[in-house]
């Protein structure tokens, strides 16, 4: 997830948990700021949903969902959700990567094989009824035995808008990325097509074919080198596959191989920081969620992060301030790193389930680095504030 | 990110292990038993005398389990229906996953079970009831499906093995029916075990096989007993085991079959079995691995059926082309189906409960859908098929009656347990 120009300082060793939206429709897979105010998320369903963030938030009275609720008082938000207002319409499979450009500009990827574009400042079409809570409800009435009662419905009336410009491809596009100036989308499918559009216009500059499916996608600050990771996700037979390469865009021609230094790895998560000189890269999957920092200048790897993350990292994203990296993953924790020290700073969320963690999807930070939000695969968005 | 990499499966000590795998190959190479072996090797009148023995089966082996709703039984818009679309296969109002294309193109050949209801849920014992349609805890030991086709179809006096097995498949063995009927293991490019390889030049190795027969049947003057025998038999069908490895080559003609089974290891196995049961193999077992997603269930599935789709539908066309289809019956199944529901790994667990399994060719009338789960996947809703009634069908497929009877000492045990039944629904 691209961050942009941090104005205050932030203290990341004192944040909050504000808010946890819930949305347990299917598992959230999504999400990212739009400007300060809103918040928008995708799911498994291909629904997209946008909530305004209120000046004055209502102190959390009590907890809405009988789903994961937290352990103790200190993960408990300090304020009741608000309702989503608006809900994108059209996509009908797995939504994997929000971002957002110009602080109006939503753009989605999807498994449906496209990449859509939102105007947030465009008219609504339509209304919308959902119930926030559904899933819960459909597990408790079913699972008669559990001895639950089933909650009361968290109902919401959105308006509905449809994409002002869809990109089609031709195979689920898994990854997608932004640059740092917001004029460039990279994209990579699982037919193995890396492709790099005009943001503005959706216009297709560039395509190349890589051998297994396109993973992790990122493009440099500069626009002249994407990583581009790749996998193929077999584990005992001969066809299984992964790589991690930079490529030079201008000629579609690999710059460096990295595949041998992350070999039998499938890099989840790629992200360039904000001065290009510095790429991090997360391992997915269900092994050990390494964090790596690499040069992208000379492809040589700088520094791995410690404590790794329990299971693999899917999602990591630079702070505003350029100084900061957060990460997240199949552990469901967050963890904020200073870059020039390696070091971990802060650890949001803890670890829950039993032997095998639900999932944090994806990360996001608002545009004045001051909060970050988390998609997490139960059915909710969590929203930090640091202090 | 919506990171759904790295299957994970069960503990490798929950699965078959490779020493088990081997056992059979490992058996034939010291000498003890070539299994399933015919008699003497005409080279020249292979395909002629393939022509006159009759029905064929090869089982298409989906180890670890695939998943039901993500091939043959989807639940579009339902809970338990994960990202897969549908796509449209020859028969009219009948979908599959969308990355089984070239498969709905051979639907008018199949025999879709989609109510397999069995009692084993794990691999061991999923494998083994599977595999001779008895439970694993039965102190009885059972002979697999393989075993059993190659005691009743097989001929004592053919040139090549009954039954052969490739890839990841387990080994539930040959059983009460003993080691004459044990699968004989291969790799699925054909390559044969390391001791098939002769060190001496030709001409050596056969002066010092006859040096050993002149020796042996001096020593058979003064000692006649059935172990020395079986010894010298088992010797002879290795060396006739050698003359006929060309056989199970197929380096030259992989090239021209690539395009239509797909470049992998499974494809090139599904060739080579329709190469073998052409020359009169008569049961022949591929393995596919990598369905035991408990983790990452729709990339592995994914990534497993584009190698299935080309290898299986290319099988069935090659079959067709070559005037076999009629005669071989093609099985696909593996120990367990999928749990409907979506696990928090991406995975979906095992499940015993609404499963599919797909028949072919031989004996089976294609384009029918049998049975039915309920609307999320979660029971058999029509026409429940336990082992012992698959078992029932695949037998009568083959012209192998199902209450065939055999005693073990004096106790009588049937080909399939009390009760199995054909489903002739799907009989021609």
């Amino acid at each position: 997830m691209k961050s942009t120009t941090a104005n205050k300082s932030v203290n990341f060793e004192k944040a909050a948990l504000l808010w946890s939206f819930t949305w347990d429709a299917d598992w959230v897979s999504a999400v990212s700021f739009i400007g300060d105010k809103y918040i928008a998320a995708g799911n498994n369903l291909g629904e997209i949903l946008l909530w305004e963030l209120p000046n004055k938030p209502e102190p959390l009275i009590e907890i809405t969902s009988e789903k994961s609720k937290p352990a103790d008082k200190s993960e408990r938000p300090l304020y009741s959700s608000p309702k989503p207002i608006r809900q994108m319409v059209g996509h009908s499979n797995i939504i994997n990567r929000l971002l957002c450009a110009e602080n109006r500009w939503l753009i989605s990827a999807s498994n449906d094989h496209t990449v859509k574009y939102w105007d947030i400042e465009a008219k609504p079409s339509g209304m919308a009824k959902h119930v926030l809570n559904a899933r819960t409800i459909e597990d408790i009435t079913r699972n008669k035995n559990s001895g639950r009662k089933p909650p009361p419905p968290l109902e919401a009336e959105v308006r509905t808008q449809d994409a002002s410009k869809i990109i089609q491809g031709k195979e689920w596009i898994v990854g997608l990325s932004m640059s740092q100036d917001e004029t460039t989308l990279v994209t990579g499918d699982d037919a193995g097509q890396v492709a790099i559009y005009d943001r503005k216009t959706g216009a297709e500059k560039k395509r190349w074919q890589v051998k297994g499916w396109a993973f992790a996608v990122a493009i440099s600050p500069d626009l002249k080198q994407a990583l581009v990771s790749e996998r193929y996700p077999l584990v005992f037979d001969s066809g299984r596959h992964t790589a991690v390469k930079l490529w030079d865009v201008a000629t579609s021609t690999v710059q460096y191989d990295l595949s041998k230094e992350f070999k039998d790895m499938q890099i989840a998560s790629a992200a360039y920081s904000n001065d290009g000189k510095i790429l991090a890269l997360g391992r997915g999957g269900e092994g050990e969620g390494k964090i790596f920092l690499i040069d992208p200048a000379t492809g040589k790897k700088l520094r791995e992060l410690s404590p790794i993350h329990q299971y693999g990292v899917t999602d990591l994203c630079f702070h505003p301030d350029g100084k900061h990296l957060a990460s997240t993953g199949r552990d469901t924790v967050v963890r904020i790193w200073n870059i020039a020290e390696g070091k971990m700073i802060k650890e949001l969320g803890k670890p829950r389930g039993g032997q095998f963690k639900d999932w944090f999807h994806a990360l996001s930070f608002s545009p004045d680095g001051t909060r970050i939000a988390v998609a997490d695969m139960a059915g909710y968005i969590h929203l930090w504030e640091f202090r | 990110m919506n990171d759904q990499s790295n299957s994970s499966e069960c503990k490798k000590s929950e699965h078959f292990s490779r020493r088990t795998l081997l056992k059979g190959s490992l058996a034939t190479g010291a000498g003890a038993a070539i299994p399933n072996w015919g008699g003497l090797f005409h080279s020249q009148s292979i395909a002629s005398m393939a022509q006159k023995l009759g029905k064929r089966c090869i089982l298409l082996w989906m180890n670890g389990g695939a998943s039901q709703i993500d091939t043959f039984d989807m639940k579009p818009g339902k809970a338990t229906a994960g990202p897969f679309r549908e796509v449209q296969t020859k028969l009219p109002g009948y979908k599959v996953c969308e990355y089984l294309p070239k498969i709905a193109q051979q639907v008018d050949k199949l025999g879709i079970i989609r109510s397999m209801r069995t009692a084993s849920p794990d691999h061991p014992d999923g494998i083994y009831h599977m595999h001779t349609c008895y439970k694993q805890s039965e102190r009885m030991p059972h002979p697999e499906l393989g075993a059993m086709i190659a005691k009743y179809l097989g001929q004592t006096d053919a040139d090549l093995p009954s039954f052969v097995r490739m890839g990841p498949t387990g080994n539930a063995g040959s059983g009460y029916l003993g080691p004459r009927y044990e699968p004989f293991g291969i790799e699925r490019n054909g390559n044969m075990p390391y001791f098939t390889s002769p060190y001496l030049p030709a001409a050596n190795e056969s002066r010092r096989n006859d040096l050993l027969r002149f020796m042996e049947a001096e020593h058979k003057k003064e000692n006649s007993a059935d172990a020395y025998e079986s010894h010298r038999v088992a010797k002879e069908r290795a060396w006739r085991l050698l003359k006929a490895k060309s056989l199970f080559d197929t380096t030259k003609e992989w090239p021209k079959h690539q395009e239509l089974y797909g470049a992998s290891d499974f494809g090139r196995g599904c060739f080579l079995a329709r190469k073998l049961t052409e020359a009169g193999v008569h049961f022949v077992e591929i393995g596919q691995d990598n369905y035991d997603s408990h983790a990452d269930n729709f990339v592995c599935h994914k990534a497993n059926m584009q190698i299935l789709d080309p290898a299986w539908s290319g099988l069935l066309i090659d079959l067709e082309r070559t005037g076999q289809l009629q005669n071989t019956l093609v099985v696909w199944m593996g120990e367990v189906g999928r749990t409907p529901q979506i696990n928090n790994r991406a995975g979906r667990d095992h499940f015993i409960r609404g499963w599919t399994i797909v028949l072919a060719g031989g004996g089976i009338k294609g384009g029918v859908v049998y049975g039915s789960t309920d609307a999320d996947g979660r029971d058999v809703a029509t026409n429940p098929v336990s082992e012992g009634d698959l078992f029932a069908t695949i037998y009568t497929a083959l012209g192998v009656n199902p209450r065939t009877k055999h005693f073990v000492g004096t106790r009588p045990i049937w080909a399939t347990p009390e009760g199995s039944k054909p489903i002739k629904d799907l009989l021609l």
